[in-house]
């Protein structure tokens, strides 16, 4: 039953299912008569139907993984583009034919219900925290479990979706950086925020593995391994949406072979969530941990959603006016050119000013507060007057307007009315106007060589004076540690750094507080704060001033661990000073700090590398400055740290290794002061920069 | 010697058998090593290519067993007892090879002036092992 008009310049591929649909009478076209906006949303369907075509064709051909992913993406956003076409076009014809009906029986009388005007609503920085587990930090095996998400926003008849983003555990928040504009969104908008991410791990790739393989190789994979090898091998699984969201009748998803993306969370957001700062929404999360495309998400998402009806932005109504302030002489009317924008009247003297954007002559507010009423016939002029009343402080100010005609008076009483049921129905949208920034053409990001990783933004600022910069960071995190207050005053190691802090000292911020309070609302732009690149020291420097060994560190009672509260007295630091320093291979690395958390105590980790230090209860004093709001994540890497912090003087450094080791036994080699020596540590420590060698 | 992770790579390599050399508590193999895919490539001083995550022999202690075992300061670790190490983090290659029960290390490595002697000798391109 498809026929083709004028209008459809493509044909529908035989046996697909939208032929099916039109056969089947749902589009049913040779009965109704197909209206302009039927063409347009049919010319949208076969666009995005030969879109997805296009996608489909890439996905086959392309052999890079990353392409793969984006060829996926824009399927998947086709594939919803087209089932939103289709339902408005399944509503559009449903509603002709109610049209139809009704206009039979309704006489063609002005239509009472009012509609409010539109508006844009757009939505930026959408930031979703993410909530690692301890495990993938300290039990991890060296794999990275990657996943590619993008977010898709649908608007009435609009989605967008955004740039892809790959996460993985170095990442605490998947960040979107666009910022998407709905135009024409009526106050009653819906607007629904889809996550989805696809396991972008290459060995997983469904389909290319032979299946006795696969089933030989998550058999004798590790468990969590496997298990995601054997999710990924059936994607039906572990998500109802498999295929994209599509519906079984309608448009099937043609199967592909490559990555697919699976629907991870999704939420709504509406007119009472529009605010213009940032705001915390939760997620409703689908899936679970076993499905190959899971993100341990901590359940919120954090936007920025403003709207701009048009009443706050355009002119709802001008003409010409004659206004006079009540109580003034009933003969001096002013003659203005008035127009009704946002929440004011604003009056020119005359036209040409409107657009020459000269200042108004006055203006009279129109918002919620202000009452407008026709007052009794001008027994005069036979034209009734309107009279609008504001509040101005405690006093009524009345100022009435007048026109030449009849019509024009019910047209400006008209205009007012609608202004008023429009900012009604837009509410917190009108008290001010907020800003919307039109989405800039696309800027190369900035070529980071590590995407993400918080450490690769902790760049520790290089000044002479090394040691206020390490007091200035440490003093910074510790403002927002919780443990601050626990200890009360400043610890000890605080004071071997020459400058005073003011900020230290006098800082009982309520931290956890502040952190889990504040946290979801922070812009994310926190951990890009500009720091100027540190100037990696040179091995050399390592070297030859860090001639600090175990030995001497461990005979020196000010390095910072030994001064933290709850940690024993370094007695047992001196692990090494017996045996001669080349037998101690030491690491800076993250891994090693973490294996060796682990193996203190629990009777030797890896190796000789022992910390007799015990990492404090709670958080401690070494924190990071961590933006993201996912406690977790904070926690996990505040350990980290502390125990890199109390194993800094302990892994004097590799570059003692590379020393000759003759040089053990106690020699005398120049001892830096306590606080130098225990500042380059930590600098050196913080600083991943750092070309870690170990001694085998 | 640089290589494209997932795609197979071809270099001349050489077999190094060190016996590891127990003093008191600790054996040792008398070298030190650096690089990882922790760690940042760009500091590598023995890498051709500078992005290059593979461990590298950064220094031999003299009269150790690594240098009676003919291993030089350069030297990229392949493979540690069949143990791959061209994809490992820092310390997880440390640890490979500080195997407190394993006497023996056989590395396998390579260097460029491996590739160069083959080419000179053979009058071919790489040969793969």
């Amino acid at each position: 039953m498809f026929c083709r008009n004028q209008t459809a310049r493509a044909t529908v591929a035989r046996g697909s299912a939208l032929e099916m649909e039109i056969r089947r009478g749902k589009f049913r076209k040779s009965v109704f008569l197909e209206t302009s906006q039927d063409s347009d949303i049919q010319k949208k369907i076969d666009h995005e139907i030969r879109m997805r075509d296009g996608a489909c064709k890439l996905l086959a051909a392309c052999s890079q993984r990353d392409q793969a992913l984006e060829a996926a993406k824009s399927l998947q956003t086709c594939s919803t583009r087209i089932m939103a076409y289709m339902s408005e076009l399944q509503r559009m014809k449903e509603a002709q034919v109610m049209q139809k009906v009704t206009r039979r029986s309704s006489d063609a009388g002005p239509m009472d219900d009012r509609l409010p005007c539109k508006g844009k609503v757009a939505i930026s920085d959408l930031r979703i925290p993410l909530m690692w587990k301890d495990t993938e930090y300290f039990k991890n095996k060296g794999e990275l479990h990657r996943c590619a998400v993008f977010c898709l926003l649908q608007l009435g008849g609009e989605i967008f979706d955004t740039d892809m983003v790959i996460v993985d555990r170095t990442l605490t928040d998947i960040c979107f950086d666009n910022a998407i504009v709905f135009t024409d969104a009526s106050p009653g908008f819906e607007l629904r925020v889809e996550l989805y991410s696809c396991c972008s791990e290459d060995d997983y790739s469904a389909g290319s593995t032979p299946r006795k393989l696969a089933s030989k190789l998550s058999s004798s994979l590790g468990r969590s391994s496997g298990k995601k090898l054997r999710a990924s091998m059936e994607p039906g699984a572990c998500s109802p949406v498999s295929n994209g969201g599509a519906s079984p009748l309608l448009l099937p998803v043609p199967s592909v072979p490559g990555p697919k993306y699976h629907l991870l969370a999704h939420t709504t957001l509406s007119l009472s969530h529009v605010q213009d700062s940032f705001r915390t929404h939760d997620l409703t999360i689908s899936g679970n941990e076993e499905c190959s495309y899971w993100l341990p998400l901590y359940g919120s998402v954090c936007c920025r959603l403003a709207a701009q009806p048009l009443c706050m932005t355009q002119q709802m109504m001008s003409g010409c006016l004659k206004v006079k302030q009540c109580g003034a002489d009933p003969q001096s009317w002013t003659k203005v050119h008035a127009a009704l924008k946002g929440s004011s009247l604003f009056c020119y003297h005359r036209q040409e000013d409107v657009e020459a954007n000269v200042e108004p002559a006055f203006t009279i507010a129109i918002n919620k507060e202000t009452r407008i009423r026709a007052s009794e016939k001008d027994p005069q002029s036979k034209v009734q007057n309107i009279c609008v009343s504001n509040q101005y402080g405690g006093e009524e100010v009345t100022h009435t307007l007048t026109t030449d005609s009849r019509e024009d008076t019910h047209r400006w009483m008209e205009a007012f009315w609608q202004h008023f049921y429009d900012m009604s129905q837009w509410k917190q949208c009108c008290d001010d106007l907020m800003k919307i920034e039109l989405p800039s053409p696309r800027k190369p990001a900035p070529a980071t060589p590590k995407q993400g990783s918080l450490y690769h933004e902790m760049v520790i600022e290089s000044s002479d004076d090394l040691s206020s910069t390490v007091s200035d960071i440490l003093a910074r995190r510790l403002q927002e540690l919780e443990l601050r207050s626990q200890l009360g005053t400043s610890p000890t190691w605080m004071s071997l750094f020459e400058e005073d802090n003011p900020k230290s000292a006098g800082r009982p911020s309520p931290c956890t507080s502040r952190l889990s309070g504040r946290s979801p609302r922070t812009p994310h732009r926190f951990p890009r704060s500009p720091v100027s690149p540190h100037r990696c020291p040179q091995l050399g420097l390592l070297s030859s001033d860090v001639s600090l060994t175990s030995d001497s560190d461990s005979q020196c009672s000010t390095s910072p661990c030994s001064h933290h509260h709850n940690w024993p007295e370094p007695s047992n630091f001196s692990l090494s000073s017996s045996s001669p320093s080349r037998l101690r291979p030491r690491t800076l690395s993250l891994d090693a700090k973490l294996s060796t958390l682990r193996g203190r105590g629990y009777g030797g980790g890896g190796g000789t590398f022992q910390c007799p230090c015990q990492p404090p209860p709670s958080s401690l004093l070494v924190p990071i400055p961590i933006s993201s709001c996912s406690p977790r994540s904070q926690r996990s890497t505040q350990t980290t740290l502390s125990c890199s912090s109390s194993t800094s003087s302990n892994s004097s450094s590799n570059s003692e290794g590379s020393h000759s080791p003759e040089s053990s036994e106690g020699l005398p080699f120049s001892r830096p002061s306590p606080a130098r020596r225990s500042l380059r540590n930590l600098r050196a420590r913080l600083d991943p920069r750092n070309w870690l060698q170990s001694q085998v | 010697m640089s290589f494209v992770p997932g795609q197979p790579m071809c270099v001349v390599a050489q077999q190094i058998e060190i016996k590891k050399l127990r003093q008191g508590d600790h054996l040792i193999l008398g070298f030190s090593i650096g690089g990882g895919i922790d760690q940042d490539p760009g500091q590598n001083p023995f890498s051709e290519d500078k992005t290059d995550k593979g461990i590298y022999v950064t220094r031999i202690t003299p009269g150790g067993p690594a240098e009676a075992a003919n291993l030089m300061m350069g030297d990229k670790i392949l493979q540690v007892n069949g143990w791959d190490m061209t994809m490992v983090p820092h310390d997880k290659a440390r640890k490979r090879l500080t195997n407190k029960k394993e006497d023996v290390v056989r590395l396998l490595v390579t260097r460029k002036t491996l590739e160069e002697a083959v080419k000179h000798s053979m009058g071919y391109p790489n040969q793969c092992h």
